[in-house]
């Protein structure tokens, strides 16, 4: 699917919010902003790369062309942009689960929105208005987003472990680098192919094929 | 508890782990249905015999059990409509050998090397007879053997690995044998082949048990630090699931899916003489000793079980054996269950990779951010598994990998895909959700030489010292066979039997 591209899935989802009420969604995610703690549950799901919500106003649908047709629409729009590893089932059911009082909240305002629990009418809702990806491109397909911080972290206790130990007796340099090893001892996971997530016959194929890294994903 | 349960209706494996009420024995049989009408017979005949979860008295407990469940294509065989055939999930309609990939059942355990019984498709009927002596179960393999040869529509499948009754090796036995081990002076034991302590810690689910202590460390987490049991439906099709719906995995008619789930069959070989290479040579580099090691690949000690969190070292163990060995059975079963990660959130007494913090995080997913989702166990409380089986064969040469011994894993869940799969693919193979990349299970993972598994043992932050890395770990598991199963309750059986599944 061209959603998924290495480790990671792309999720489009927009949903129609009454013009009248889009301010006040607005509002709430300024709050959110502002006030410690509330995204605590976000941020702790670390499958999360990150996740955007934007109100785009009755009618500011981009316009690029004079050729462009105006569409004419009812209704203020909430588009929901995020990136995450894993599946789809797996990211919804995170959300659903962890912070549900977190999704509420965001998307209370929203058409139709029936609530994040029970999951089958959120599932449907959230499917009903994705947008699939047509073209994904990425970077680093074997990185999830919780290798990419190791990776940093790592780099950055090395460069620093060189420029303070290198020059040491070989005592010191032991006690530094066994410190640097205890400081990183979260930081030091196999990064590798992915779990199977799909299984389009393409994918199936490229498996066999021993081509689990290609990252290049877009519709043919 | 608030929901009680048609116990009566229910299979009794699904309720009961049979081992721990002294079924020490058990027979697992694979059957083709050759012709419709005659396997409904057959099917019928069975279900007469087929346990149900009602409680046990001392005088009413049988003294050996009969349980029955059907593949995907063993209902098409029995010939259920489409219109209900069509409501099963993708994973049960697949079948486990073709959803290798997502299992990573590759290298030695690709189904190519299976046991003969599993290289054709045409598995339909798991018949398993628990017994507290071989005789009880041989007696009612007898009962089964003879409806076999009355309905004559079925066909009673060969072709397990294992010893015969003589005790030389075989590739065409018809059945699996399984049984648990017994010690050194003969008695009973829960160990299995590598010597760990095995089937505690099962999840407890709503209507199953009266007692609250049994709940403590196998329920769900809540906000308030509590344990209370999981909801049914995460278990029983046609009740509540976690998700405060009826689990979607249900066929129509409603009679065909309540008070049914879902199994998984593994056959699991145990490299014996691998592991025990494997720790010997680890432990001449690990600072804790050979048992510590062990431990730290399981998350117990492997002796009585006691959790690493409790003891992550010699002197809190003996402190802990004394207190287990003068205490009564259920502050013993509490011992053994009431923790979380929580004074370890960083993995210095229990690894973050230790087997039963992966299968079961608890609380440790919120990384000790307290409050940051609805519940503590929000990532969890949705990929609980009951496990059941038993082990099979003797490991007779401790040096060796050689010969048929190992563990027949069941696991019962009301989503294949959702839980067993989401467990096996996610924490037994891979870690991101612990923030540990790719690294796989010590015990469990899919390890291969080209590419060997590796783990690293969190040692106290800040304490200068560096974790211990583990490396060139080797495959201690392989898959030799197994498939996905329905268990539908009794009444369902009746109606399969009967020929009037219906959903109009």
């Amino acid at each position: 699917m061209s959603n998924i591209a290495g480790k990671a899935y792309a999720m489009n989802v927009i949903t129609p919010i009454p013009w009248y009420k889009a301010w006040l969604n607005w509002l709430i995610f300024k709050a959110a902003l502002l006030v410690p703690n509330v995204l605590n549950g976000l941020l702790t799901l670390s499958l999360i790369h990150y996740a955007r919500w934007v109100i785009i106003p009755k009618g500011k649908f981009p316009h690029l062309d004079s050729s462009q047709p105006k569409e004419e629409l009812k209704y203020s729009y909430m588009l929901f942009f995020s990136n995450f590893n894993g599946s789809w089932d797996q990211y919804v059911d995170s959300f659903t689960f962890a912070i549900p009082s977190g999704l509420d909240l965001f998307w209370k305002m929203n058409v139709r929105y029936p609530k994040s629990v029970p999951l089958t009418p959120f599932h449907n809702y959230i499917q009903h208005n994705q947008i699939d990806t047509s073209h994904y491109y990425n970077a680093y397909p074997m990185a999830a987003s919780n290798d990419v911080k190791s990776a940093k972290n790592v780099k950055k206790a090395l460069i620093d472990f060189n420029a303070a130990s290198s020059n040491k007796d070989p005592d010191e340099f032991l006690k530094d680098y066994n410190n640097l090893l205890n400081n990183l001892q979260h930081d030091f996971g196999e990064m590798s192919h992915t779990p199977i997530v799909s299984l389009a016959a393409l994918a199936v194929k490229m498996r066999h094929a021993g081509a689990h890294e290609k990252s290049h994903n877009h519709l043919r | 508890m608030t929901q009680n349960l048609d116990l009566t209706d229910i299979q009794g494996n699904i309720v009961k782990a049979y081992g721990s009420f002294g079924f020490f024995k058990a027979r697992y049989l694979f059957l083709r249905v050759d012709n419709g009408d005659k396997g409904r017979d057959f099917v019928a005949r069975i279900t007469s015999k087929v346990t149900s979860a009602e409680r046990w008295s001392k005088s009413s407990a049988p003294s050996v059990t009969t349980n029955m469940a059907f593949t995907y294509s063993g209902l098409e065989a029995l010939e259920l409509p489409t219109a209900s055939l069509i409501g099963f999930p993708e994973d049960f309609v697949m079948g486990m050998s073709k959803r290798k990939v997502i299992l990573g059942d590759d290298g030695p355990s690709d189904p190519e090397h299976w046991d003969k019984i599993w290289q054709e498709e045409s598995v339909h009927i798991w018949i398993s007879i628990n017994g507290k002596s071989i005789e009880d179960v041989e007696e009612r393999y007898q009962w089964v053997s003879k409806q076999i040869d009355a309905t004559g529509g079925v066909s009673l499948l060969k072709g397990h690995r294992g010893e015969d009754a003589f005790g030389n090796p075989s590739d065409d036995l018809p059945y699996q044998d399984a049984s648990i081990l017994y010690d050194e002076n003969g008695m009973p034991s829960s160990k299995e082949h590598f010597g760990y302590t095995d089937g505690i810690g099962d999840p407890v689910f709503e209507g199953q048990t009266n007692n609250e202590k049994r709940v403590i460390g196998r329920g769900k987490l809540t906000s308030e630090g509590e344990w209370v049991p999981l909801a049914t439906g995460e278990f029983i099709l046609g009740h509540l699931d976690e998700a405060m719906e009826y689990p979607h995995t249900a066929p129509r008619p409603d009679l065909l899916s309540n008070n049914a789930t879902y199994m998984v069959y593994r056959k699991l070989h145990q490299n014996v003489g691998t592991f025990n290479k494997f720790l010997d040579e680890q432990s001449k580099v690990f600072p804790g000793g050979k048992e510590l090691l062990a431990a730290k690949f399981s998350g117990r000690w492997r002796d009585n079980g006691a959790p690493l969190v409790h003891t992550p070292d010699e002197a809190s163990k003996a402190d802990w054996d004394k207190k287990f060995a003068a205490a009564d059975v259920p502050t013993q079963k509490k011992m053994l269950t009431d923790f979380t990660y929580n004074e370890d959130i960083e993995g210095a007494k229990c690894p973050v990779s230790a087997h039963i913090r992966r299968i079961n995080p608890r609380g440790s997913l919120e990384y000790g951010v307290k409050g940051a989702f609805n519940t503590p166990g929000a990532l969890v409380d949705r990929r609980r598994i009951l496990r059941r089986g038993l082990p099979y064969g003797k490991a007779k040469d401790q040096t060796s990998d050689d010969g048929n011994h190992g563990i027949i894993f069941m696991v019962l869940n009301a989503d294949i895909n959702r839980q067993f799969e989401f467990v096996q693919q996610q924490w037994i193979n891979y870690a991101n959700d612990f923030k540990l990349g790719n690294d796989k299970d010590v015990l469990l993972g899919n390890h291969s030489a080209k590419c060997p598994g590796k783990v690293v043992f969190e040692v106290e932050p800040g304490s200068g010292k560096p974790p211990h890395f583990v490396k060139n770990i080797p495959r201690l598991v392989e898959t030799r066979g197994g498939d996905y199963f329905f268990i539908p309750s009794i009444t369902a059986l009746k109606m399969i039997a009967g020929g009037i599944i219906d959903p109009t």
